[in-house]
């Protein structure tokens, strides 16, 4: 089943996704793309002989995270006049999930509080075990080497361990719940359900404390062990730990004036609130044992309308690291380069996509005409703009450990470009096949990259081979693909121009620099392309314009996208701050930086109640649409907000 | 014949009845027996044209509810004396409610529709084919309904142990899933259900096993509702295994069971 999850939080262990209730979506570890164990794990209150699940549309709900944090409050508010707070958070260390839930009334109630589950551990709904050991408290469910465990504080005083979809109804921990007492089996097998259970009452005014614990482990002693002493910590302390954390690694960021802003000082708190929600969430995404990153956190794991977002796509990752990098966060930079190095294949490109630990990943891309070059050149562009960060030893040792990924990367690019224009392949929204704008600049920037470090390794041959060939691979793109309306074609497959406006041709500017903004006739190129970019691509929602993908864009909806609104108000950006001080341009900077303003403004508005970027935002109802949050989205929203930031540095009145 | 269909109304004392007119099609000879109805201020609740009779004939079936059950052999004679009518039977409802057969269709107090049983059956066979365990899957989704139906049902009428199985019967029928016939022995909280033409079993076809799960559901939370007790419903015999009829034996459910019992099949 497909659900957007509104929040997500975790620490280095573990990735939690969840809806505007506080029910959880995803329980992922060890890693963040594999193994999701959770189907339904919330809260569900009996009383009056009435079962409450708490996401139904009875309770209104209010959610947002602890400031500068991933720890999340949830706010949960029923018309019969009871109230429960949740907050949410992994725990500093371990492998767990904890959930505080404060629950008052207003008059008095006598009934119980569940806490359900279904859990498919080790995403498999078959063969799962599981059980209840009221000795100690613990609620365990495992298949393999994963083990759920839930413990509570106070201990829980009545479970069960149910069959979830059996015609034995009468053991299902749903229909248990119904009479507000649970049969209490301890065991069982198969596709199961459980819940645990305290008796609640309270006179009116009165509040409850509940802490739940969710923990995994790969083993059934560590599951305990682990649990166990997590338990016996005060749960404040457990929280200002797991808050001060997040705290002290925010701080490592570069700190921002945004003096652009000072005008519009909600804009400017939104702007800052943004920027750190963005590395907050990036940080999630990141595998930190590997040094991948997941797109998205999985929501559709059936590919029921898309293929899927829980990988790791170096085009994304070379974003989204970079975007790290240049907020002061160098270390995910170098883990995942150390990453690629493994995952290369031995042709020198990367594939379509990996699971997180550099497995293959399920792929449309298992052929040259299929696989996406623009990826490998990518890689090589962020290896570069990593590399060229660094000094002394610390430069030496990258270049020398990283030299044969770069050099076995560069051939491959130069062997799919013999005429110049790259040989067919699939785009970068792995959708059309034929040749690209995009592309042809992700290899330019590739090739120009390893040219770079080449002649730092003393390669002065390869050097200036690849950059002859970076040459031919700008010029012959122009040639063939630039339009007399000013633009670059969509594709070029079989001959023929596809003369569709795709936003993806900013590529050519901004990441890859194929058309230099300090050149007075590419400049003219780059306004251009933007131009028709905004006549033909904007769709108004939300008081302002989004960016959609291409014209007659038919994924989702064709919403537009927070990815090419982004990218559009980072080039405007880019483009404004090139022309920043020149004469004679003032008005010209300011178009540019305000429009880029409003598109920022835009992204904002897409955003769900807890900030969390999307892919897309729905083009009727102005919502957040698809794959939330997205690890690309929060990069280019980085990129542009220290891209203001320069203009806040540059100019003396700090106004646009 | 006219059935019986499962004809309530919400009036506490009033009788449902319905009357069977067969007259000849002369112009004017509706008319004339609606006529007839007004001045004896029969308030029609529901009522069909049955176009299926021979040429000539047309027969005209009506609901309304009465007062007192003498009232009925005075419909009859009055209708019996217009001329050009043949034949007038009548019948007296066991139940009382009448359900919309206008737009939107109304059902159990819900929006309901009318579809082939083909259509149902399709969607059971392609749960059977791509979801693990479907035979729990259709038997909670049928749980799910029958308790539905048995919390709208108690709230509109008075049922208990003594008329709540004849009301599924009822049930059953009027929603064209089967002809019920149930042996329950109320002491032991156990016993049998047989459904005759089954919609399931007559539209599945041939199978090695029983078909009809989603009516063993439908029965367990319809009794589990209405008698306040937990029961386990498991079909053992089937039309589309080649039976005459559907068989669905009634239990309580076991107390205190253990998933063992259950896979050793300790536990029938």
């Amino acid at each position: 089943m497909i659900r957007q999850p509104n929040v997500i939080l975790g620490n280095d262990k573990i990735l939690v996704t969840m809806g505007k209730k506080g029910e959880l979506f995803g329980f992922f570890y060890p890693r963040r793309d594999y193994a999701q164990h959770v189907e339904e794990s919330l809260v569900c209150l009996q009383i009056d002989n009435r079962l409450m699940w708490t996401n139904n549309h009875e309770w209104y709900s209010t959610q947002h995270y602890l400031e500068d944090t991933n720890m999340v409050i949830t706010e949960l508010v029923h018309g019969i006049g009871i109230k429960i707070n949740i907050q949410d958070f992994a725990h500093q260390r371990a492998s767990v999930m904890v959930r505080k839930y404060t629950i008052s009334a207003e008059k008095d109630i006598n009934g119980t509080f569940f806490y359900y589950s279904n859990l498919c551990v080790g995403e498999m709904h078959k063969k799962n075990s599981a059980f209840c050991d009221p000795d100690v408290g613990l609620l365990a469910q495992y298949w393999q080497d994963n083990y759920i465990g839930i413990m509570a504080s106070p201990p829980f005083e009545q479970w069960q361990v149910g069959k979830a979809m059996d015609t034995i109804w009468w053991t299902n921990a749903r229909y248990d719940m119904e009479d507000g007492k649970l049969q209490n089996n301890k065991e069982d097998i198969g596709y199961l359900n459980t819940v645990v259970g305290w008796d609640l009452k309270l006179k009116a005014g009165q509040s409850r404390e509940i802490t739940v614990f969710i923990g995994a482990a790969p083993k059934r002693t560590q599951l305990y062990k682990m649990m166990l002493e997590i338990v016996q910590e005060p749960v404040n302390n457990m929280l200002e730990n797991s808050r001060q954390d997040w705290i002290n690694w925010l701080s490592k960021k570069d700190l921002l004036k945004l003096s652009l802003l000072d005008d519009t000082p909600e804009t400017k708190q939104q702007v800052l609130e943004a920027f750190n929600r963005c590395l907050l969430t990036l940080d999630l995404l990141n595998d930190p044992k590997h040094g991948s990153f997941v797109a998205a956190p999985e929501f559709d794991h059936d590919f029921e309308m898309c293929g899927g977002y829980g990988y790791c796509w170096n085009r994304d990752v070379s974003e989204v690291a970079v975007a790290l990098l240049n907020a002061g966060y160098p270390e995910y930079c170098e883990r995942f380069f150390h990453w690629c190095r493994r995952t290369q294949l031995s042709d020198g490109s990367w594939f379509q996509r990996y699971w997180l630990d550099g497995n293959t990943a399920p792929s449309w891309g298992n052929f040259d005409h299929s696989t996406q070059i623009d990826e490998t050149g990518a890689t090589l562009h962020a290896m570069y703009t990593f590399y060229s960060t660094l000094r002394g030893l610390q430069k030496a040792e990258f270049l020398e450990n990283i030299w044969i990924t770069v050099l076995t990367g560069a051939e491959y690019l130069m062997r799919r470009t013999t005429d110049g224009l790259h040989d067919p392949c699939l785009d970068l929204w792995e959708s059309y096949a034929g040749s690209f704008a995009y592309t042809s600049a992700a290899i330019f920037a590739g090739l120009k990259a390893a040219a770079f470090m080449a002649r730092a390794y003393s390669e002065p041959g390869l050097a200036s081979r690849w950059l002859e060939r970076a040459e031919l691979v700008k010029n012959k793109t122009i040639e063939k693909m630039w339009l007399k309306e000013g633009y670059f074609a969509k594709c070029l497959a079989d001959g023929k121009l596809d003369p569709a406006v795709d936003a993806s041709m900013i590529g050519t500017f901004t990441p890859f620099n194929m058309l230099s903004a300090t050149d007075p006739e590419e400049r003219e190129m780059i306004l251009s392309m933007l131009k028709a970019i905004e006549e033909r691509l904007s769709v108004s929602v939300n008081g302002y314009h989004g960016i959609k993908r291409y014209e007659n864009d038919r994924y989702i909806e064709g919403n537009p996208w927070i990815v090419t609104t982004l990218w559009l108000s980072k080039a405007m950006l880019t483009l404004a701050n090139s022309l920043h001080n020149a004469p004679g341009t003032d008005t010209e900077v300011s178009r540019l930086v305000q429009g880029a303003v409003n598109y920022i403004k835009w992204a904002l508005r897409g955003t769900t109640s807890t900030g969390m970027l999307p892919e897309q935002v729905d083009k009727h109802k102005g919502y957040p649409a698809w794959a939330i949050p997205l690890g690309w989205s929060c990069a280019l929203m980085i990129d542009n907000i220290l891209l203001l930031e320069t203009f806040s540095e540059e100019t003396h009145d700090g106004k646009i | 014949m006219v059935r019986d269909l499962y004809m309530f109304s919400r009036g506490e004392k009033a009788l449902v009845v319905w009357f069977s007119i067969l007259y000849k099609t002369n112009m004017g000879a509706e008319a004339k027996i609606n006529s007839a109805l007004g001045e004896m201020e029969v308030k029609i609740r529901f009522a069909y044209l049955d176009n299926t009779e021979p040429d000539g004939q047309g027969k005209y079936v009506l609901f309304t509810e009465i007062e007192e059950e003498t009232q009925v052999d005075m419909i009859n004679k009055r209708l019996l004396a217009i001329d050009g009518i043949i034949d007038v039977e009548s019948g007296i409802s066991r139940n009382r409610m009448i359900h919309s057969v206008d737009f939107p269709l109304n059902f159990l107090g819900e929006r309901a529709l009318i579809t082939r049983s083909k259509t149902f059956v399709d969607i059971l066979k392609i749960i059977r084919e791509h979801v693990i365990q479907p035979d729990g899957l259709l038997l909670l989704s049928g749980l799910k309904g029958g308790r539905g139906a048995a919390k709208y049902v108690r709230n509109i009428m008075p049922v208990d142990m003594k008329n709540c199985m004849a009301v599924l019967r009822e049930l059953f029928l009027a929603s064209g899933w089967g002809k019920l016939e149930v042996d329950f022995d109320k002491e032991s909280c156990s016993g049998k259900v047989v459904v005759r033409d089954s919609f399931i079993a007559d539209a599945y076809g041939p199978s090695d096993l029983p078909v009809c799960g989603y009516m063993s559901g439908f029965i367990a939370g319809y009794m589990t509702e209405m008698m306040r007790y937990t029961f386990q419903v498991r079909e053992v015999s089937c039309k589309s295994m080649g039976n005459a009829v559907c068989e669905h034996v009634v239990s309580p459910a076991p107390d205190g069971v253990k998933p063992e019992h259950i896979m050793k099949e300790e536990i029938q």
